[in-house]
């Protein structure tokens, strides 16, 4: 691994604060993500997304068929510890999870309380793909007028995740990654709608 | 001695969990998230808070800007200037529009800010609801159930004892129709600013260990009642003893011997970059006719 662990993550966590800060901004960490060259069976921006956010003080929940694998490697990059996906600061749901684990990654997702919202989780997903065309009509704060995306996944989550965040403050943010290095988030203070066709 | 400190100062550990919060703050524009407030080589209550949050955004490429009340070269942004410069190696600026990241103590920059530039305020008390409740635990619950009447009440009655909204700077605002928020002992000129701004704007109390963030084209009302209206400070028919500015913040100098009142520019960068203009257009001019006569 040749990511340099003072500047690459501070790079890699600037591009986060964008897309964070902009919801439906592509944020591009191939430069980043590229030196992890990892063969963990999950992609290297979520490794680098794992190692900008996770150390001992947080918790983290593996959805993927290689749980146990991928556990171990979190750990022993970031001496993060596991947890129940209930309890969890971070969940990951990664590319080869089934349609069923996206839904209950989503479901069980703590959002905090009205007192305390920021004891809420943070989902980090695998997508097949990232683009900015007007699949999803996103608006809300960071967002001049609208915003448009696509995320393409195996399970649905856009109706859960509405559900999830219906009490606000209280509430999940998400960010998606693909296979092409990129990022994108969608705090829970943004309004997706789906466009209908025709 | 020769002490090999960290990229920018921290540890990599530290950086992380202050990056955390941040990433909350954004996501709860205007909530105040708790954070583990380090000891820094500055005291608590200057600019502590703003401090940690820009070691834990700035990186090599970064061009720093800092001000205090309006000015680059005072004490407190010299002294803050100095430690992220020695530590990072970063380019320091005076100019607003050249720098990536700004950390401003009480004064937002009069020059609009763009969408590739962040703002870092220092905040000495983030809670706006500390006038009436000294208690974090019941603050805490008021801003819970969006229950905000001792914010209201309080501007009510100064509008009873003075006649007017008498809050000066720290004039609370609402952000994003949920959370009452202390933008920070800004003045209420710079209030607008706040509301819709291109470029992140991010809070940092270090005493009181709270980092709050209001993202760009985000909702920022200030506080006010329809038949008193939230109103600015104006300086109708002043304008800058030196470079002549009018629609800016102004400070007022009261000439000690002659009991004269002058208004100077608050943002020293702009006043110079005005000035240098001014100069620049003269000497082109008189040039010009330089040539012409020839």
């Amino acid at each position: 691994m040749k990511l340099d662990l003072v500047h690459d993550i501070q790079l890699a966590y600037r591009k986060l604060i964008d897309s964070m800060s902009r919801p439906g901004t592509i944020s591009r960490f191939g430069e980043q993500a590229g030196a992890i060259e990892s063969r963990a069976g999950c992609l290297d921006t979520t490794i680098l997304l794992a190692m900008v956010l996770l150390d001992t003080e947080v918790t983290f929940k593996i959805y993927s068929e290689r749980e146990e694998e991928i556990t171990r490697l979190f750990n022993q990059l970031t001496y993060s510890k596991e947890a129940e996906a209930a309890y969890a600061d971070y969940i990951f749901v990664l590319s080869d999870a089934d349609t069923g684990q996206m839904e209950r990654a989503v479901r069980s997702a703590k959002t905090g309380d009205l007192v305390n919202p920021h004891l809420s989780a943070t989902l980090i997903v695998e997508a097949e793909l990232i683009a900015n065309d007007m699949h999803l009509v996103l608006t809300g704060p960071g967002i001049k007028e609208t915003a448009g995306l696509r995320v393409l996944t195996d399970g649905s989550w856009i109706e859960l995740r509405a559900d999830k965040n219906s009490e606000y403050p209280m509430g999940i943010d998400m960010i998606f990654v693909d296979r092409k290095h990129q990022a994108v988030c969608i705090p829970r203070t943004t309004q997706i709608r789906e466009r209908v066709n025709g | 001695m020769n002490i090999a400190y960290n990229f920018a100062f921290f540890d990599e550990g530290s950086k992380r969990e202050i990056r955390r919060a941040t990433l909350k703050a954004i996501a709860i524009p205007g909530y105040q998230v708790p954070f583990a407030s380090r000891e820094m080589p500055i005291a608590r209550g200057w600019g502590t808070g703003g401090l940690q949050l820009t070691l834990s955004l700035i990186g090599k490429n970064d061009i720093l800007k800092v001000i205090d009340q309006g000015a680059d070269e005072s004490v407190n942004a010299v002294n803050i200037k100095k430690l992220v410069a020695k530590t990072t190696g970063v380019k320091t600026v005076d100019d607003t529009a050249e720098a990536t990241l700004i950390q401003s103590r009480h004064r937002i920059p009069e020059i609009p800010l763009h969408e590739h530039q962040i703002l870092v305020l220092q905040v000495p008390l983030p809670e706006p609801l500390r006038y009436f409740e000294p208690s974090e635990f019941i603050t805490k619950h008021l801003h819970a159930e969006k229950e905000y009447s001792g914010s209201w009440l309080m501007l009510f009655e100064q509008i009873m004892k003075y006649g007017n909204m008498s809050t000066d700077a720290d004039h609370p605002v609402m952000v994003h129709d949920r959370y009452v928020m202390a933008p920070s002992p800004i003045p209420r000129f710079d209030n607008p600013k706040m509301d819709h701004s291109d470029a992140l704007i991010l809070l940092g109390a270090g005493r009181e260990k709270k980092v709050y963030a209001v993202p760009p084209y985000t909702k920022v009302v200030s506080l006010a009642f329809d038949d008193y209206s939230f109103e600015v400070e104006r300086f109708e028919g002043a304008c800058c003893r030196l470079c002549g500015a009018e629609d800016v913040f102004l400070d007022e100098l009261i000439q000690e011997e002659t009991g004269e009142t002058l208004h100077q520019c608050n943002d020293t960068s702009y006043c110079i970059s005005r000035l240098n203009e001014g100069s620049a257009s003269t000497t082109r001019t008189a040039a010009k006719i330089g040539g012409v006569a020839e």
